[in-house]
């Protein structure tokens, strides 16, 4: 690769301002050319950035234990690749699986009804075998890579920033978790480049371009989320929306998706059955609780300890006394004064 | 000529006698003067003492007549100095003949020489059986002072009949007497009977344990599932004041002018989150008062929404929940009061309420949750070993059966409480050291250990659940704590 392109793509600019030098200047080596003779207009941060020489950079990268893919190099995706407006360059921690990926997107601001769901999809797409795409923002995008990381699964977590910015500071943990289980973490931004509002629209061309199908679990009538489906309709990336209340903020965007034709979707089990259509067989999976079998048969989804008393025939003490065992294992808790399972499951071939 | 009568003040909750001296000696010129650090309405006794001995038949001696009171660097107020000083003045004078072995006396004068009602009965007679003296109080608080044993109380109605020593013992068959202040109402908590409680399986054993152990309780839940009802029915499952404390509930309430009816209930207090920082730990100007955590003493203070108190008050509860006494200081006095109560709090989950609710879907943001809980958090909430979340009924469970009564849980929370009063301590207060020392089963404490690797156990947890095994294991009547008991402290924890 030229230095002159990894130089060009770490100054910063926008990706479209980017590609549209590239196209007027014909190479990289020219862009720069021009935007050192003053050619071309950019502030002085970019001039700055632009300046950095290349080795600088990759060892920069090589510090990061990062690596920046050209299109139609090896690691690229392809269909990435083939989108007119694919990232110039993309740098990556760990590695792009190969198997096919789903999106799971939301807003920041989501409820505990989305973040469940969120989760519970992110578990189901693993255990399917699949990739989860997501932009490891707080709410639905979060619980979605959270889920996939509990089942052990593969995720993908594009970023607005620099691979070396934490942001949200929060979920530093989660991308860690992501690269221990051979996922990657993406950007088209530099090292170092900081979360600004104005990055994170682009991003979202990635989510929707790396993967086979979009699915939005919560979103206002603004926002990331309706951004990325819009993005996934463009590249002909089925979408999927999750129904909610008529009248609650975090429903809008999902129930105007689904008047204007996205596909809806209901329970985890729901949401693969449409996904396999899109993107071939599932992989056959078995669940194994790492608790004790009687959790599900006594809880199932959720239950009361009025509930579990009644259908295990226990006394009062003896019936917290269960809970606490499963608490203990870490095969349940607490939602409120429901006790739900915690899906702690592997996912096994057979 | 000198006349010595002894009267009460009450510092904190503490009664302390004031002796009043008069001396009566000629001079050339007539004087009435008070000295010992006396407040506006002490001073003005003068007028008071000279009608009521003129309105009584006797004469106010036309001579220096000076008043004591003694020790001087404790700050006397009210009036209820009236009647001691007249009295010692007629001592003083000659008019009235000493009577054996002292006096005690406390009582506001009217003109007339009619004594009338004044605050601080059982203190007075506190003093009084501490000296082994007679004891003469208005009718009122003469009958308040009627449940001490061991001293001679007598009602006076006015000054003349305490100075021929005309004094009956207290009437206490005439039923409550009207207050001295009409601003002192009577507070009476409703307690309800665990048994009208349906459902509510966890909740209702987390009350057990919590009345069990003396352990802090947080119920948290959506509005409506019942919270407050539950805490009101912790009072009645707690074993009942023994005498001594119920003299220290009703000292703590006398000096805050306040009296119970029901006197050996354990007390209930709910402030509202818009109480004063003196309300809540108390204080005030000058001598300070009693405030909710003192009132609640050997009792239940109930915290509602605890989320909506503000920050300050809920630090200024630390003090009095970890050394079971709060001190305030003021210029005129440093006082403690005591404050071992046993804390009740309720909180919704979240802004909205519905968090893990049932039948409303909660619609709070991650990040209002995040910040309502982190209001939650804190010191205060370290202090409360129990945390249990309460469900709302399911439409069909309202006709359910009847639970448990109170009377059946209270026998069993007596005997738990017999088995720590041998050790000698409240399980609430175990420490480390002390808990360390118990017999845990090797079944237990794998199952303890187990939690901290599942991550379902922090370090901070970790003694909170011990305690509460403790307690559950003593309701159980097991000399050992086994794996059951933490598997139910466990379950009990559940943070928010």
């Amino acid at each position: 690769m030229s230095g002159e392109l990894l130089r060009l793509a770490c100054g910063g600019l926008h990706p479209d301002r980017v590609r549209s030098l590239l196209a007027t200047h014909g190479t990289a080596q020219r862009t720069v050319a021009a935007i050192q003779r003053g050619k071309v207009k950019v502030n002085d941060r970019v001039r700055a950035a632009i300046d950095v020489s290349a080795a600088e950079r990759r060892k920069e990268l090589a510090r990061l234990g990062a690596a920046c893919i050209l299109p139609r190099q090896a690691g690229y995706p392809e269909r990435l690749a083939m989108l007119p407006d694919a990232p110039t360059l993309l740098f990556v921690r760990g590695s792009i699986p190969s198997q096919p990926a789903v999106a799971v997107v939301g807003t920041r601001k989501c409820t505990s009804y989305g973040r469940r769901l969120a989760t519970a999809y992110g578990t189901a797409i693993a255990e399917a075998g699949w990739v989860l795409v997501s932009g490891l923002a707080r709410g639905i995008d979060g619980a979605a890579h959270r889920g996939t990381v509990n089942a052990g699964g593969k995720g993908v977590a594009v970023l607005g920033c620099g691979l070396d910015v934490a942001y949200p500071r929060e979920h530093a943990g989660l991308a860690d978790s992501l690269l221990e289980g051979e996922g990657a973490v993406v950007s088209e931004y530099p090292p170092g480049t900081p979360p600004e509002a104005w990055r994170f629209p682009p991003r979202n061309r990635v989510i929707s371009g790396l993967s086979q199908a979009v699915v939005v679990v919560e979103a206002g009538v603004k926002g990331g989320a309706l951004i990325t489906a819009a993005t996934a309709l463009e590249q002909g990336v089925p979408v999927f929306a999750v129904p909610g209340d008529v009248g609650r903020d975090t429903s809008r965007g999902t129930n105007l998706l689904i008047r204007d034709g996205a596909h809806p979707v209901l329970d985890p089990d729901d949401l693969l059955e449409a996904l396999s259509l899109v993107l071939g067989p599932r992989r056959s999976t078995r669940a194994v609780l790492t608790g004790s079998d009687d959790v599900t048969a006594l809880i199932g989804p959720g239950a009361s300890l009025d509930e579990i008393a009644a259908r295990a025939r226990l006394s009062p003490g003896e019936t917290v006394a269960l809970v606490g065992r499963w608490v203990a294992e870490g095969s349940a808790g607490w939602e409120g004064s429901s006790v739900v399972p915690v899906s702690r499951r592997h996912t096994t071939d057979r | 000529m000198l006349g010595s009568v002894t009267s009460v003040a009450i510092v904190g909750v503490e009664p302390r006698p004031i002796t009043v001296e008069a001396h009566v000696s000629n001079a050339d010129r007539e004087l009435f003067s008070i000295v010992g650090l006396p407040d506006t309405a002490v001073r003005e006794a003068k007028e008071r003492v000279r009608s009521a001995l003129a309105g009584s038949g006797y004469r106010f001696p036309r001579r220096r007549v000076v008043i004591n009171l003694s020790p001087a660097d404790l700050p006397k107020a009210g009036a209820a100095y009236d009647l001691p000083i007249a009295l010692a003045v007629l001592l003083a004078d000659d008019q009235m003949r000493a009577p054996e072995g002292g006096l005690v006396a406390l009582g506001e004068l009217a003109l007339d020489g009619e004594v009338r009602s004044v605050r601080g009965g059982l203190a007075a007679a506190m003093v009084a059986r501490r000296l082994g003296r007679q004891c003469f109080l208005p009718a009122g608080p003469a009958a308040e002072a009627s449940v001490l044993r061991g001293v001679d109380v007598r009602s006076v109605d006015c000054l003349r009949n305490a100075a021929l020593g005309k004094v009956e013992p207290p009437d206490t068959t005439t039923g409550p007497i009207p207050e001295p202040e009409s601003r002192v109402r009577s507070v009476d908590s409703p307690v309800h009977d665990l048994a009208e409680v349906r459902g509510q399986l966890l909740a209702r054993r987390a009350l057990e344990i919590a009345a069990a152990g003396g352990h802090h309780l947080l119920l948290s839940g959506a509005p409506g599932a019942g919270k407050t009802m539950l805490a009101q029915c912790l009072p009645g499952l707690l074993p009942r004041l023994d005498p001594e404390e119920e003299l220290e509930v009703a000292l703590a309430w006398a000096a805050a002018g306040r009296r119970r009816t029901d006197r050996c209930v354990r007390p209930f207090r709910s402030p509202h989150h818009s109480a004063t920082l003196a309300a809540l730990v108390g204080g005030g100007s000058g001598v300070p008062v009693p405030g909710e955590v003192t009132l609640a003493n050997h009792g239940v203070l109930f915290l509602d929404e605890l989320g909506e108190f503000p920050i300050h008050l809920l630090d200024a509860l630390r003090q009095p929940v970890e050394a079971g006494a709060v001190s305030i200081a003021r210029k005129g006095a440093s006082v403690d009061f005591p404050s071992r109560f046993q804390l009740v709090a309720a909180t919704n989950p979240c802004p909205c309420g519905f968090t893990g609710d049932r039948l409303t879907q909660c619609e709070c943001t991650e990040r209002g949750r995040k910040r309502y809980r982190r209001r939650l958090s804190g010191p205060l909430l370290d202090r409360i070993d129990l945390r249990v979340s309460v469900a709302r009924l399911m439409p069909d469970e309202f006709i359910g059966p009847r639970g448990e009564s109170t009377n059946a849980v209270r026998s069993r929370v007596v005997a738990a409480r017999k088995r720590q009063r041998q050790r000698g301590v409240l399980n609430r207060d175990l420490r480390a050291v002390e808990l360390r020392d118990m017999r845990w089963t090797e079944a237990a404490t794998a199952l303890l250990n187990q939690s901290v690797e599942s991550q379902a156990l922090t370090a901070r947890g970790w003694n909170r659940v011990r305690r509460v095994a403790v307690t559950v294991a003593d309701l159980a009547e097991s000399p050992t704590i086994e794996e059951p008991h933490v598997a139910e402290a466990l379950a009990l924890r559940a943070d928010l």
